[in-house]
């Protein structure tokens, strides 16, 4: 019960990312909507998969997982970033 | 958990929608790497639910992989690659 809350809260978050990536008018409040949202819905769908069937070594690949995703996706997130600002995109509406 | 697996694989939808529109490369980039953050917790998800651990290693070497593949692209077009 508790598992099944928390997964549908993490997919709540990824849903609103997705809605944040396919409406916001600019690059970088796509990234914003991307890097927040996602991280945090990653983390709750991966702890509610911990906490489903009690702890187990088939759990500790889980948690090395979600340590994984919360190291990596920022910094996908910060590349993206710094590779448009050097190539002098600007803020702006393009849809 | 299923009707989690299928919110997952709608959002997966929209995000390649965004993969296919992007107006600049950057945001086809953003949209592979929130695309393959889907597929991530979909195969988690799949794995834990068919009980197996092979599919939770195949997942992680996923993980590095993508990240991997975005932070060379990433790096490759802010020096110029793709002539933009």
């Amino acid at each position: 019960m508790t598992s099944l809350i928390l997964a549908g809260l993490g997919a709540a978050f990824v849903l609103i990312g997705t809605l944040g990536i396919l409406r916001f008018d600019d690059l970088y409040s796509r990234l914003q909507a991307s890097g927040v949202s996602d991280n945090v819905g990653a983390a709750l769908i991966l702890i509610a998969l911990i906490v489903r069937n009690g702890w187990s070594w088939h759990d500790a690949t889980l948690l090395f997982l979600l340590f994984l995703l919360l190291l990596t996706n920022p910094i996908a997130t910060h590349s993206i970033a710094k590779s448009a600002f050097t190539r002098g995109h600007e803020g702006g509406e393009s849809r | 958990m299923q009707i989690v697996e299928g919110l997952l694989l709608l959002s997966l939808v929209g995000v390649l929608a965004r993969m296919v529109r992007g107006p600049t490369p950057w945001d086809r980039l953003l949209a592979y790497n929130s695309a393959s953050n889907r597929v991530v917790l979909v195969l988690a998800i799949a794995a834990v639910g068919a009980g197996r651990s092979t599919l939770l290693d195949i997942t992680v070497v996923y993980v590095a992989l993508s990240f991997l593949g975005v932070v060379i692209l990433a790096r490759f077009m802010e020096r110029g690659g793709g002539n933009r």
